[in-house]
C-alpha cells in the first residue's frame, strides 16, 4: 500500500477521480499477488456485471468472508520469490523427465511376517474362539483369548443379539446419513442420555469410530493459538488430533504430574513476563481493531489408562492442577471406561471424582462395551459445540442403529450388576499375581489395568545396545518399579473427600500410595532405539507363536513403527475379561461371559513356560 | 435355506404388537385402506393359483423369516391412516408382480417403462461444473440477505452484551477460563444457522428408507432448545444417501444379517492387526475386491477414517497432494496429518488442474526445487454437494501424461454409478486397474457403515500394516460386514462367471468397448460365507439390476425434471444427488417448511455457506432406487407449487418449460430423450 501512495501522490493534481481508480488498480494488482487472491478474483469478476453498487456489497461481504477464514485458514505461500519462470517447451521436458517414486514398495520379508502372524478367528469371537487355519478347511480347537476387548464378557451375551435383531427390523442396519440430516436416530440419543447418565455427565455425544473420536474431539475445541499440554506417551489418536488442530502443543513427561505441573508453572511464567512486556503497544492494537483479542484457551489433553503401557493417570490429583492453573482437561477413558470403577464407569468411578469436575470425558463404545463407537461426555455447551464442529461428527454418518442399542443395553448389564466388574478385577488381580512371577519381563501397567503389557527386560535378554558410548541402559533400575502390591485396585482416599470416599472402597485392600512425592507409575526409560524394538518384537513375536501353539491366544501390541513419534515399547497385550458371573436383573448372560479365574491362571502359566522355552533357546 | 421365524426378533419391541392390535380395530373405518387390501387379497390369490413354485413368495408378502402375513409389506406403522398417501402403494399389484419389500421402506415399483442404464455415451464431451447464474436481483437480494442477518447479528450481540451479560457468559472469559468457542467464532452458527435450525439434526426413527419417521419438536426460545414433543409423522424420505434402497429392516440382506448376528454377536472386539479380524472380513475384502475390479482391497469400520487413517500411510513429507477444491474433509483431515504438501485445483476444471500439473512438476518442491517424490491426484467421484462427475476420462489422459498417482473417492458414486453400479469407472467405461486408489463407502449404497480402499495387493497390505486404522481402530463389525456382503452380492449376482443374469445387455455395451473394461461378472458362491442364503431373486443378481436401473431412471427424471420446470439445478442428470439452487439463504427454512407441512409430507437437506459458497445456498435431494416413480412425481409437484412460491424458477426460459402434469405424463419420453 506504501508504493500506492507514494506514487499516486506524484500526481496529486490530477482529479480526484483519477487518483481514486489509479490506486485502486494498484491495489487490485498487489492483491493479485497476494495468496488465494485468485479465487476471490474469479469469483468477483464473475459476478460483477459494471454496477458498482453491487461491487461495494460483494466488497464488504467478502471483508467479512476473509475475516472469517482467515481464524481458520492456513495460508499456503505460493514462494513466489523462489518461482522459476519457464517455457511451454522446458516444462514439457521437465515433465518427461521427472520419475516419480513408486506409489508403495513392495513387502519387505518382516512386513510380510508381520502381517502373516494376524491371527484370524474362525466363527464368533469370545473368551475362546476358534482361528481359522491356513491352508485347512476346519478352524482350530478353541484357544483362550487374551488378544482381544472383551473385558464385561458381553461378546457373544443371547440378550445383546436379541435386542440387536430386533433393532434391526425396526431401523434397518445403517443409518444413511450423518446427525445433521437424519441420521439421528432416536436410539442414539438414548444411548447418548444413557453413558451421560452413568457417568455422571450433563450430556455425551456419540460417534461412529473410537479412533476418531478423540482425534476430532480435540480439533474442535483447539484451534490455531491454544495452548495443549500432552501427556509425551499419549496415545497415537490423540497425536493425531493435536497435529490437525494446530494447536501450540508443549509436552510432558509420561504420567508424571509433577513434570506437568512445571510445564504449568513455566507457561505461567512466561505468560507474566510477556504481559508486562506487550503492555501498550498491544492495547493500542487491539483499539484500532488490528488484533482479534482473543484469549488462548488451554487444555490439557491426557488418557486415564494408556493405551501404549497400561498406566493409570492420578485424575484427583490432575483435577486439582487443572483447576489450581485454569485449564481444561479433556481425558480419554478408551481403555478405562467400562474396566475400572465399581461398574465400569471409568477413572471418575474410581476415584470418586465427579465427572463433571472433568471437561470433556472422551471413551470407547467398541472396547468395552463390546459394539463400535465412541463418544464424549461433558457439560450440554460442550456437547452442542461439538455437534457441528467436530470433524467426524459432522462428515460422517452416525453409528448403525443396532450397535447403539446394543451399547445401551450393555451399559444398563453394567450398571445393573456390578458382579461383572468384580469378576473382572479378580481376574486382572490374579493375572497380575500370576504375571509377576515371571522372570525377564516387567509391566508396565497399573494393576487396576484390564488391559496388561507385558515387556521384556532387556538385560535379561541379553539386548546390547550397539556401540553407544552410554554403557549399559538403565532399564533395570529400580526406579522402574511395577507395583508390587496386585491388589491395588482401589485408589488412595483423597483427602479432601474422605468422607464419600469409604462407600467406594468396599473391600479391604491395602491401597498404593500415588501422590506426587512418590515416583508415580510412569517410568523414565531411554526411548528404545529401533533396533532394541525390532529384538524385542522379534522375541515377543516367538512367545506369542509358542503360547499359540499351547492354546492360549496372545498378541504382540501393534504399533506405527516410524510413523509414531516417540516409540513406544514392545509388549505383548494381555486383555483380562471376566463377567463370567453375571446374574441379576438381566439374568444370565448365556452364551456371554469371560474367562474363569482358573482359565486366567492357566493361560498366565502356559505364557510362563512359552518365555521359558523361549528364553532358553534366546539365551 | 429355510428361514425360521426368528423368536427373538419382536419380543422386545412392544411397537409391533401394539400395531398387530391396533391395525384391526382401525382397520374398518379407512375405506382406501380396506380397498386396497382387498385388491391386495385378490392379487395374493392369483398369484398363489397362477404359480405353485416355492420361489414365488405371496404378492407382498414379508420376507420369509417375519410372517407370512401380507399386511406387514404395507402397514408396519402404528397408525394405518394413508393420508399421506405414503403407506400405500398408488397401484395395487397385479397378479404377476411380486414384491418382496416393505412398500415404506422400499417402494414398489413395477412398471418396467421407470428404468434406465446409468452410463456415459461413449464420444459424448464430459461437462465440467457449470455454475449456472440466477438473474441479478436475486443476487441482490442475497447479499442484502446477509448483510441485514450479519448487520442484526451484530447488533444483538452488542446490545445483548449489555442488557444480558449471563447470556454471553459462556463466550467471555470466565474465571480465567477463555471460552469454549469466541464470540466472533461462532458467530455464524448463533446468528445465521440457528435461525435455521428447524431444517437441520431432526431426530429420526425406523429405516431411513423410502420414507421415514421424524419425532416431531417445536422450539419455544427461538431455536435454542428443541423439545421433542412425542409425535411422529411420516416424510417421504429424499434425503437418506440410501442410492440403492438397501436401508432396510426386511428382506434378503436384513435376514442374512439376522443369521450373522446369531452366529457372529455384534462385534469382534479389537483392532484388525490385534485378535479383531475373523473369517467374515476376509470374505468382505475379497469380494470388494472383485466387486471394484481390483486385485486386494480392505476395509475399514468408518467411511470417514478410511480417509483420515489411510492418505497418511501413502504419501508423507516431499510428496505432494493435488486436491479438488471441493474435497471432502475427510480427505483433507487426511492429507493434512500425512505431512505432504497440497494444491488445490478448481472444482472438476480440467484446464485448471493441467495448469497446477505442469507448475509443479516444473518447480518440484518449494523452494529446494528439488523433483517431489511423487504426485498424488485426489478427487472424487460423486460431488456430494454439487452432484458433479469426475471426468475420469480426462483424468486418465492427463495421467499417461503427467505420472500422478490417482485416488478416487467413490463414497458416493460406488453402486449409484455405471450399468453395473461399479461406480465411476463403470460409469465411463474404464478400466478400474488405471486407477491407482479406489476407496468408497458403505454408508451410502450399501446400506451398511464404513468404509474401503482398493488398489494392488502390494498397496494393500502395506496399507493394512502403515494405516492407523489396522492397529488401532476396531475392527468392522459382523453385522455390518454381512451387510456389506449381502447388497454386495445382490449387486453382482451370485454365479458363475458362465451364468447368464439380466444385466447382459449391459454386459453387451461394454463389451463394444471391451478394451476399456472387462466387466468383473457374478460373484462366485464360493466367494460368499457358506451360511449366507440369499433369497434367488437377490442371488441371481435381478433385484439388484433392478435396483441399478430404478435409480438411474429416478435420478434422471428428477433432476430433467426439475430443469423443465424451470429451475436451477447443479451436476450431472445420472447424478443422484440433485442440488437445486435456492440461493437466498431466507429461502432454505421457507423451502423445508413448505415441503414439510405438505400433506404428503417431504424431508430435504438444505445446505448453505460454509458447505457451499456464501451465495449458493441449495437443497439437495438424494434420490433412491426405493423411489417409486410416482414418489418423483409428488416431488416435482411440491417443488413446483413451491418454487412458484418463492420464486425459485431462474432457469430455462418460460416458453421451453413444461408445466408439471406434462412432466408427469411425459416422464419416461423425458428420460430417454438424447441429451
Ligand atoms: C466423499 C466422501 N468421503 C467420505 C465420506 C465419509 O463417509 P462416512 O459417512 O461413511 O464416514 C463421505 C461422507 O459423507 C464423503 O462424502
Amino acid at each position: 500500500m506504501s508504493t500506492t501512495m507514494s506514487t499516486s501522490s506524484t500526481s496529486s493534481l490530477e482529479p480526484l477521480f483519477a487518483f481514486l481508480s489509479y490506486s485502486l488498480a494498484t491495489a487490485e494488482s498487489a492483491f493479485y499477488r497476494l495468496p488465494g487472491s485468485a479465487v476471490i478474483v474469479r469469483y468477483v469478476k464473475s459476478s460483477h456485471q459494471n454496477d458498482p453498487g453491487r461491487t461495494l456489497l460483494e466488497l464488504i461481504l467478502i471483508i467479512f468472508a476473509i475475516r472469517t477464514l482467515l481464524q481458520s485458514r492456513t495460508r499456503t505461500d505460493k514462494q513466489q520469490k523462489h518461482f522459476i519462470e519457464f517455457n511451454e517447451k522446458e516444462i514439457d521436458e521437465l515433465v518427461a523427465d521427472w520419475n516419480p517414486e513408486p506409489l508403495t514398495q513392495p513387502l519387505s520379508a518382516e512386513d510380510q511376517a508381520d502381517i502373516a502372524c494376524v491371527p484370524i478367528i474362525s466363527g464368533p469371537t469370545g473368551p475362546k474362539p476358534r482361528l481359522v487355519v491356513p491352508n485347512s478347511p476346519s478352524p482350530s480347537k478353541p484357544v483362550i483369548n487374551l488378544a482381544t476387548y472383551n473385558p464385561t464378557g458381553l461378546a457373544g451375551s443371547e440378550y445383546l443379539k436379541s435386542r440387536a435383531i430386533s433393532t434391526l427390523r425396526k431401523y434397518g442396519l445403517g443409518s444413511c446419513g450423518p446427525t445433521g440430516f437424519y441420521g439421528m436416530i432416536d436410539v442414539h440419543l438414548e444411548l447418548e442420555k444413557a453413558i451421560a447418565g452413568f457417568l455422571g455427565a450433563d450430556a455425551a455425544i456419540l460417534y461412529a469410530q473410537a479412533l476418531s473420536t478423540v482425534a476430532s474431539v480435540i480439533p474442535a475445541f483447539c484451534k490455531r493459538g491454544d495452548l495443549v499440554l500432552a501427556d509425551r506417551h499419549a496415545s497415537f489418536a490423540i497425536r493425531k488430533g493435536l497435529e490437525i488442530s494446530r494447536a501450540t502443543v508443549r509436552w510432558y513427561e509420561h504420567n508424571d504430574l509433577a513434570s506437568l505441573e512445571e510445564v504449568m508453572m513455566g507457561i505461567e511464567r512466561d505468560e507474566r513476563r510477556r504481559a508486562r512486556r506487550r503492555g501498550c503497544l498491544s492495547s493500542l492494537t487491539r483499539m484500532l481493531g488490528l488484533t482479534h483479542k482473543r484469549m488462548q484457551a488451554k487444555y490439557i489433553v491426557t488418557e486415564g489408562i494408556f493405551e501404549r503401557d497400561g498406566a493409570m493417570v492420578d485424575l484427583p490429583k490432575l483435577v486439582e492442577l487443572k483447576n489450581k492453573y485454569k485449564y481444561r482437561l479433556i481425558l480419554d477413558e478408551s481403555m478405562s471406561f467400562g474396566t475400572v470403577g465399581r461398574t465400569g464407569r471409568g477413572l471418575t468411578e474410581l476415584y470418586n471424582v465427579p465427572a463433571t469436575k472433568v471437561d470433556m470425558i472422551v471413551g470407547s463404545v467398541a472396547n468395552a462395551l463390546g459394539t463400535g463407537g465412541g463418544f464424549c461426555a461433558g457439560a450440554e455447551a460442550v456437547v452442542a459445540h461439538q455437534r457441528i464442529n467436530a470433524p467426524a461428527s459432522v462428515f460422517s454418518a452416525s453409528l448403525p442403529a443396532l450397535l447403539a442399542v446394543a451399547a445401551t443395553e450393555a451399559i444398563n448389564i453394567l450398571s445393573a450388576s456390578p458382579s461383572i466388574l468384580e469378576s473382572l478385577h479378580e481376574n486382572a488381580r490374579a493375572a497380575r499375581a500370576a504375571l509377576d512371577k515371571i522372570d525377564g519381563i516387567e509391566i508396565p501397567s497399573h494393576p487396576a489395568s484390564a488391559v496388561i503389557h507385558v515387556c521384556l527386560k532387556p538385560s535379561f535378554w541379553g539386548w546390547r545396545e550397539p556401540a553407544t558410548d552410554e554403557g549399559t541402559p538403565t532399564l533395570s533400575s529400580p526406579g522402574l518399579l511395577h507395583p508390587s502390591s496386585a491388589s491395588a485396585l482401589v485408589p488412595p482416599a483423597l483427602s479432601k473427600s474422605t468422607s464419600s470416599k469409604s462407600t467406594s472402597s468396599k473391600s479391604g485392600h491395602s491401597l498404593p500410595s500415588y501422590s506426587s512425592s512418590v515416583s508415580p507409575t510412569s517410568q523414565v526409560y531411554p526411548p528404545p532405539s529401533a533396533e532394541q524394538i525390532a529384538f524385542e518384537e522379534s522375541i515377543l513375536q516367538e512367545i506369542a507363536d509358542e503360547a499359540l501353539g499351547q492354546g492360549v491366544l496372545v498378541v504382540r501390541a501393534r504399533r506405527l513403527r516410524g510413523q509414531e513419534v516417540n516409540e513406544p515399547r514392545a509388549s505383548l497385550k494381555l486383555c483380562v475379561s471376566g463377567g463370567q458371573a453375571a446374574t441379576g436383573a438381566y439374568g444370565g448372560e448365556p452364551g456371554g461371559g469371560g474367562l474363569s479365574k482358573k482359565e486366567i491362571e492357566k493361560a498366565c502359566s502356559v505364557l510362563k513356560s512359552a518365555i521359558g522355552k523361549v528364553a532358553s533357546r534366546r539365551r | 435355506m429355510p428361514y425360521e421365524p426368528s423368536p427373538m426378533a419382536f419380543r422386545s419391541s412392544p411397537s409391533q404388537s401394539i400395531f398387530k392390535k391396533k391395525s384391526s380395530q382401525t382397520l374398518s373405518p379407512m375405506t382406501s385402506a380396506t380397498s386396497y387390501l382387498s385388491a391386495l387379497s385378490q392379487a395374493d390369490a392369483r398369484a398363489r393359483a397362477a404359480s405353485r413354485s416355492p420361489t414365488s413368495t405371496p404378492a407382498l408378502s414379508l420376507s420369509s423369516s417375519v410372517t407370512g402375513s401380507s399386511e406387514d409389506t404395507v402397514l408396519d406403522d402404528t397408525v394405518m391412516d394413508n393420508k399421506d398417501g405414503l403407506l400405500l402403494p398408488v397401484r395395487p399389484p397385479t397378479s404377476e408382480q411380486v414384491f418382496d419389500t416393505v412398500h415404506t421402506e422400499f417402494g414398489h415399483c413395477g412398471n418396467e417403462e421407470f428404468r434406465y442404464t446409468s452410463q456415459h455415451t461413449p464420444g459424448e464431451p464430459v461437462e465440467g461444473h457449470v455454475e449456472k447464474d440466477p438473474p441479478y436481483y436475486i443476487l441482490l437480494s442475497t447479499y442484502i440477505s446477509y448483510l441485514i442477518l450479519i448487520c442484526i447479528g451484530h447488533v444483538r450481540d452488542f446490545v445483548g452484551k449489555r442488557v444480558h451479560p449471563a447470556r454471553y457468559r459462556h463466550l467471555m472469559p470466565y474465571n480465567g477460563y477463555a471460552p469454549l468457542t469466541s464470540d466472533f467464532d461462532s458467530f455464524y452458527t448463533r446468528r445465521l444457522k440457528q435461525r435455521m435450525d428447524q431444517c437441520f439434526s431432526q431426530p429420526v426413527t425406523g429405516v431411513a428408507g423410502r420414507t421415514i419417521l421424524c419425532l416431531d419438536r417445536y422450539s419455544p426460545d427461538y431455536n435454542h432448545t428443541q423439545i421433542l414433543t412425542g409425535g411422529r409423522t411420516r416424510a417421504l424420505n429424499i434425503s437418506s444417501y440410501n442410492y440403492l434402497g438397501f436401508a432396510q429392516g426386511r428382506g434378503g440382506c436384513a435376514d442374512a444379517v439376522e443369521e450373522s448376528i446369531k452366529r457372529y454377536g455384534i462385534s469382534t472386539c479389537g483392532s484388525r492387526l490385534e485378535g479383531g479380524t475373523c473369517d467374515l472380513h476376509t470374505i468382505s475384502e475379497a469380494l470388494v475386491a472383485r466387486f471394484v475390479g481390483m486385485e486386494d482391497a480392505l476395509i475399514s469400520s468408518m467411511g470417514f477414517a478410511t480417509n483420515s487413517t489411510f492418505i497418511p500411510a501413502l504419501v508423507e513429507k516431499g510428496c505432494l497432494v493435488i486436491s479438488d477444491e471441493l474435497n471432502h474433509a475427510s480427505i483433507r483431515f487426511g492429507v493434512r496429518i500425512s505431512g505432504a504438501s497440497v494444491r488445490m485445483f478448481k472444482h472438476n476444471d480440467m484446464r485448471s488442474l493441467e495448469k497446477l500439473l505442469r507448475e509443479v512438476i516444473s518447480q518440484g518442491q518449494p523452494k529446494t526445487h528439488r523433483p517431489w517424490k511423487k504426485i498424488l491426484l485426489i478427487v472424487e467421484g460423486l460431488y456430494s454437494m454439487e452432484g458433479t462427475l469426475v471426468n475420469l476420462p480426462a483424468i486418465i489422459e492427463l495421467k499417461k501424461k503427467y505420472k500422478f498417482y490417482l485416488f478416487v473417492d467413490e463414497a458416493h458414486s460406488i453402486g449409484a454409478l455405471g450399468p453395473h453400479g461399479r461406480g465411476v469407472h463403470d460409469y465411463f467405461h474404464i478400466n478400474p486397474r488405471s486407477i491407482d486408489v479406489l476407496m468408497g463407502t458403505f454408508t451410502k449404497s450399501f446400506g451398511a457403515a464404513g468404509g474401503y480402499i482398493a488398489g494392488n495387493k502390494a498397496l494393500i497390505d502395506r496399507l493394512r500394516l502403515r494405516g492407523h486404522s489396522g492397529a488401532y481402530a476396531e475392527s468392522m463389525t459382523p453385522p455390518v460386514l454381512t451387510q456389506v456382503v449381502a447388497s454386495m452380492a445382490s449387486i453382482m449376482g451370485v454365479g458363475l462367471p458362465s451364468s447368464i443374469k439380466p444385466s447382459s445387455t449391459a454386459m453387451t455395451v461394454c463389451a463394444a468397448n471391451g478394451e476399456h473394461y472387462q466387466h468383473p461378472g457374478p460373484a462366485p458362491p464360493s466367494m460368499l460365507p457358506a451360511w449366507m442364503a440369499l433369497p434367488p431373486r437377490l442371488a441371481s443378481g435381478e433385484e439388484g439390476w433392478n435396483r441399478l436401473r430404478r435409480l438411474a431412471f429416478n435420478s434422471r427424471y428428477l433432476a430433467l425434471g426439475l430443469i423443465k420446470l424451470g429451475f436451477i439445478t447443479y451436476g450431472s442428470p445420472a447424478s443422484p444427488i440433485v442440488p437445486l439452487l435456492l440461493f437466498n439463504p431466507g429461502k432454505m427454512n421457507m423451502f423445508h417448511r413448505l415441503m414439510k407441512d405438505r400433506q404428503t409430507p417431504i424431508v430435504v437437506v438444505v445446505v448453505a455457506y460454509p458447505a457451499t459458497a456464501l451465495v449458493t445456498s441449495r437443497v439437495r435431494f438424494c434420490v433412491s432406487a426405493a423411489h417409486t416413480k410416482e414418489d418423483i412425481d409428488t416431488v416435482l409437484r411440491a417443488c413446483d407449487e413451491v418454487g412458484d412460491i418463492l420464486d425459485l424458477k431462474h432457469g430455462i426460459p418460460k416458453s421451453e418449460r413444461w408445466t408439471v402434469d406434462e412432466l408427469v405424463s411425459r416422464a419416461v419420453e423425458l428420460v430417454n430423450a438424447p441429451q
